[in-house]
């Protein structure tokens, strides 16, 4: 491609976005075709976004521009494609071009028709602001970018705003998302004025600033991005907003957004303020710990099939800061050689996660739409009646569980060489927050794949619990085309971690402060950790093996058996009838670990018998449990109590006298002009 | 292209000769049991005869199951022999050396434990769900212990290869140090949870509610049944000989000679048999603890494993 051609590409397609939009409001009493025009839209600018960044990955050259000239206050809004920008907008065009190919089909019965226009604006714009959020090189054109995605998720979330749980989850995204918001003005604008700049690459050289106020600054950026990375303690909108978005934006909310989040750590917390603190590392490494295991746990319990991907969302945040965090901590003691590792498979992660949890969120869209529910407890059986959704849903929640050849297990085996590279490596007593870390990540890979067999088992397994289940129907081709094409890249991110090593490799390298290091890719089907043999995994020859055991088994079958009838048979029912309400539900299989991890969940249990003769023979048991919100109940309670106190104290202030009023303003005239007097 | 061929070589023999003596491990343990409780026990050779019997019988399916419940067992036996391959057991190379290594081994066991964890679901019986759920649990419980477990042993070899862990592990000077014991018995402990003995399951039950890994595969029947079942058999086998390899791989095999072979191999029949026995003496002298007991026990486990890093590299 023509260099023209290439530098016209992000341009052209956020222009595409404007015509979409304009397009969207003119057709929108025709929702049928304003719904293929919005989405088909949007899946173009994303094509021709995720050119740009691969010809940036190919070519290893940023791409510079300029977005928008303001002549009257002399403000420019330039962008930069850096290999880092191009990386996340490849990961946004993974799962920006299926979703917005499924929502074509799933709008037509997820939403109200009255409602497509709406929608198809939100999106576009939400597209179009993440993208620019990726690449925009200025102070300015990034807070506007931001807030503009905020705004357009919120809105997509409130969709369906006559439910009083739905809007008040978008309060409460908003709410928060406008504190963390609040957090990054103050650390930019204090990086600006210390820099006398509004350029990225002014203000992110690493020596702005310097001691505590280095800190702070690293403080208010974790503050800020975390809260929309969504990792504990800063995750309580995400579980209420991600499910209460139709599924195709929750998907893109999950898959997408939250990275929008991790950009911002990488770009301004880990790399954008110098060489990091160990105390920063570490705090990523314990926050990541934290938010990846208590993220499982919290799935685990769900039964709410959204919100077990939500939580499951937090997880896999924790999983990706764990990684940065041992680059950063390895970057910050010296061995920038490891912390190349723990960066790419940081970096992989967020490919990875992107890839199966916008697949089964998609996944979960299809399920709910046939069924009416998002109830895990109300359904099953699914796979006979939704073939390919339930196939298709099994490759996500086998990739996310981590195993072969499937794409978690090559990013979690890179973190897993990461922690331990960094424990033989690093000096000193921090080193021991590794194999901890590496214990923890273990455990939750595990608990990852016990919530996942649960998600998929109670769905789609063994026999309908309700009418509705029983009737579903497979979901229309422009549906199922997506998941498919989402699974492919799933279990292609698995069998070829050498490419994506190679790519990642000129990520790293544009990275400041890391050595570049090549060898992590040994061609298309290896990856290595370090020079010498630590360690390497080809996945394909995983496969190849499983591929054999497979045949294997087959054909000992086939061997042994001369005749080899099938028969069908009831499943035994244990002396009675078996029937959906026999049936090991979801809550029941979580239970174990309910107990084993009582003292996390802290569970409150109400066992209710209703008997008509004799307390001895219930005719019905109810069973409800609950666990304990911790966070919401210890920390934003408190939190949120203690505002409204505050503000029902300066309630004085506000007396609604004008004389009161004038004498504020005198006031805070005649301190400004001593203050300033003074200087 | 050698390399492959060899590579090909070795995992056929090494498959096949794993799993004809698999079913043998689990006849000798339950023979051994009976002697000790006086009984007269079941034939040594009872296992190859339950398999060539279940291979014959026809195959009995739920009517409510799915291709997810004939997928589970393949699958399951699929990745037990996958995983053989990548486990030095004679010669101290594994035949799929470089591919995956002790995370490939234990990503490979969670997706045969994945595909019949979701396969127990499909029946619609409870008994499948109680069996898949446990199962789930107590293989995620014990999970951080055998990673611990493995990464000590790794990071003391400077590679996660197991080929290269044995072969660390017989460099001179290499002894058998003490924080090997903590590390071998916590990683004993998995063994145990891991392959359903007593006193995490018990093997030889079928009571209701104390079953683990048989609630799981209840409804299964026939060629099914015995797939399943070989699996688990060669499961156990490989977790003993990834113990060995781990902490007394004197004896393996450094080259492919005829005479170092022959001696390996005799080294390793000896080894399985003493573990054999241990695994005896605990099923027989120990009860099965109750479910809930159990991740106090796997808790000891991690411990264990985190001492022993701790001592070997503080």
């Amino acid at each position: 491609m023509s260099p023209l051609v290439v530098s016209a590409l992000l341009p052209a397609a956020l222009i595409i976005h404007a015509l979409t939009i304009v397009g969207t409001v003119v057709t929108s009493r025709r929702a049928r075709w304003c719904r293929r025009l919005t989405f088909s839209g949007s899946a173009i600018a994303s094509v021709l976004m995720t050119a740009a960044a691969s010809f940036v990955l190919a070519s290893g050259h940023p791409l510079a521009g300029v977005l928008f000239v303001h002549a009257a206050s002399g403000l420019v809004v330039d962008y930069l494609v850096t290999p880092l920008s191009a990386w996340f907008l490849i990961v946004l065009g993974a799962v920006g071009i299926p979703v917005a190919l499924y929502s074509i089909g799933y709008m037509a019965h997820a939403i109200r028709s009255s409602r497509t226009a709406a929608v198809g604006v939100a999106f576009n714009v939400l597209i179009a602001a993440v993208s620019v959020v990726f690449v925009v090189n200025n102070v300015i054109g990034f807070l506007f970018a931001w807030e503009i995605m905020t705004l357009a998720t919120a809105a997509l979330v409130a969709t369906e705003h006559e439910t009083r749980t739905t809007l008040r989850a978008a309060y409460l995204y908003l709410i928060m998302s406008h504190v963390g918001t609040g957090a990054l003005v103050a650390a930019f604008f204090t990086l600006a004025s210390a820099s006398g700049s509004m350029s990225f690459p002014t203000i992110l050289t690493g020596d702005v600033v310097s001691g505590p106020l280095r800190d702070v600054l690293f403080g208010l950026f974790f503050f800020g991005f975390g809260v929309k990375a969504g990792v504990i303690p800063l995750h309580v909108w995400l579980p209420e907003a991600h499910p209460a978005a139709p599924s195709s934006i929750s998907a893109l909310m999950s898959a997408v957004l939250i990275k929008a989040g991790v950009y911002g750590l990488f770009r301004f917390c880990a790399f954008g303020l110098g060489t990091p603190a160990v105390a920063w590392g570490l705090t990523f490494v314990g926050v990541g710990t934290l938010s990846a295991i208590l993220g499982v746990l919290y799935a685990l319990m769900q039964n709410d099939l959204k919100r077990l991907l939500a939580y499951s969302t937090i997880e896999n945040a924790g999983i990706i800061l764990l990684g940065l965090g041992a680059g950063m901590t390895m970057r910050a003691t010296g061995r920038p050689e490891l912390a190349v590792v723990a960066i790419a498979a940081s970096l992989y992660h967020v490919m990875n996660h992107a890839a199966f949890k916008g697949l089964l969120f998609l996944g979960a869209g299809s399920v709910v739409m046939a069924t009416g529910t998002r109830q895990i407890e109300a359904m099953g059986g699914l796979l006979r009646r939704m073939p390919w959704t339930g196939a298709c849903f099994l490759v996500g929640a086998l990739a996310i569980s981590g195993v072969p050849p499937l794409n978690g297990f090559t990013s979690e085996w890179l973190t897993f060489q990461a922690l331990l590279l960094g424990f033989e490596f690093v000096p000193g007593l921090t080193r021991v927050n590794f194999p901890l870390a590496g214990a923890l990540l273990a455990l939750t890979s595990a608990l990852a794949a016990v919530c996942f067999v649960k998600a998929f088992g109670i769905t789609f397994l063994a026999l309908p619990r309700t009418a509705a289940a029983g009737e579903a129907r497979e979901s229309p081709a422009t549906m199922l085309v997506p998941l498919i094409l989402l699974a492919v890249v799933c279990l292609a991110l698995g069998l070829f971690p050498g490419s994506v090593l190679m790519v990642l490799g000129s990520v790293t390298a544009s990275l400041p402060g890391l050595t570049p290091s090549s060898d992590l890719s040994r061609g298309g089907l290896t990856m290595a950790v370090g020079a010498g043999p630590f360690a390497q995994v080809t996945p394909a020859a995983l496969a190849i093996a499983i591929v054999g055991g497979f045949a294997l088994a087959g054909l000992l079958v086939v061997v042994t058996g001369a005749t080899r009838v099938i028969r069908r048979a009831p499943t035994w029912g244990c002396g009675g009838t078996l029937g959906p309400r026999t049936e090991y539900s979801g809550a029941a299989f979580s239970k174990p670990l309910l107990m084993v991890f009582r003292e996390v969940y802290r569970p409150t249990r109400e066992v209710e018998a209703l008997a008509d003769v004799s307390p001895y023979f219930p005719t019905e048991v109810r069973y409800r449990v609950e666990i304990e919100p911790t966070f919401e109940r210890h920390l934003y309670d408190p939190l949120a109590r203690g505002v409204i106190r505050l503000a029902e104290r300066m309630k004085v202030l506000q007396a609604g006298s004008l004389h009161a009023y004038l004498g504020y303003v005198l006031l805070l005239g005649a301190v400004l002009l001593i203050w300033l007097g003074g200087q | 292209m050698n390399d492959i061929l060899g590579a090909l070589v070795g995992a056929v023999f090494q498959v096949a000769g794993l799993l004809a003596v698999a079913p043998l491990l689990r006849g000798g343990i339950k023979k051994m049991k009976a002697t000790m409780q006086m009984r007269k026990g079941p034939p040594l050779l009872q296992g190859y005869y339950d398999l060539a019997k279940l291979f014959r019988k026809e195959t009995v399916r739920s009517e409510t199951a799915s291709w997810v419940y004939v997928l589970g067992p393949r699958l399951y036996f699929a990745a037990a022999v996958a995983a053989t391959m990548l486990v030095p057991v004679l010669v101290a190379a594994s035949p799929l050396d470089g591919a995956g290594g002790i995370l490939g081994l234990v990503g490979i066991l969670a997706l045969g434990r994945f595909a019949l964890a979701a396969a127990a679901l499909d029946t619609g019986s409870p008994f499948g769900g109680m069996g898949s759920s446990r199962e789930m649990t107590i293989a995620a419980l014990a999970e951080p212990a055998l990673m611990l477990g493995l990464f000590t042993s790794a990071l003391a070899a400077g590679s996660l290869d197991l080929g290269a862990v044995v072969r660390g592990a017989l460099a001179p000077g290499a002894l058998f140090r003490p924080s090997d014991i903590l590390a071998l018995s916590g990683l004993f402990v998995v063994l145990i949870a891991e392959t359903g003995r007593i006193p995490v399951d018990n093997p030889a039950t079928h009571l209701e509610l104390t079953m683990i890994h048989e609630a799981m595969v209840l409804e299964y029947a026939g060629p099914d049944l015995a797939l399943v079942e070989w699996a688990s058999a060669l499961k156990e086998l490989l977790y003993i000989t990834l113990l060995i390899d781990l902490f007394i791989p004197f004896g393996i095999a450094t080259t492919l000679a005829p005479g170092p072979v022959a001696i390996a191999a005799v080294a390793w029949v000896a080894k399985v048999f003493v573990f054999g026995v241990v695994i005896t003496l605990v099923e027989t002298t120990n009860a099965k603890l109750r479910l809930f007991r159990v991740p106090e026990l796997v808790a000891v486990s991690l411990g264990l494993g985190f001492i022993a890093l701790a001592i070997r590299f503080l």
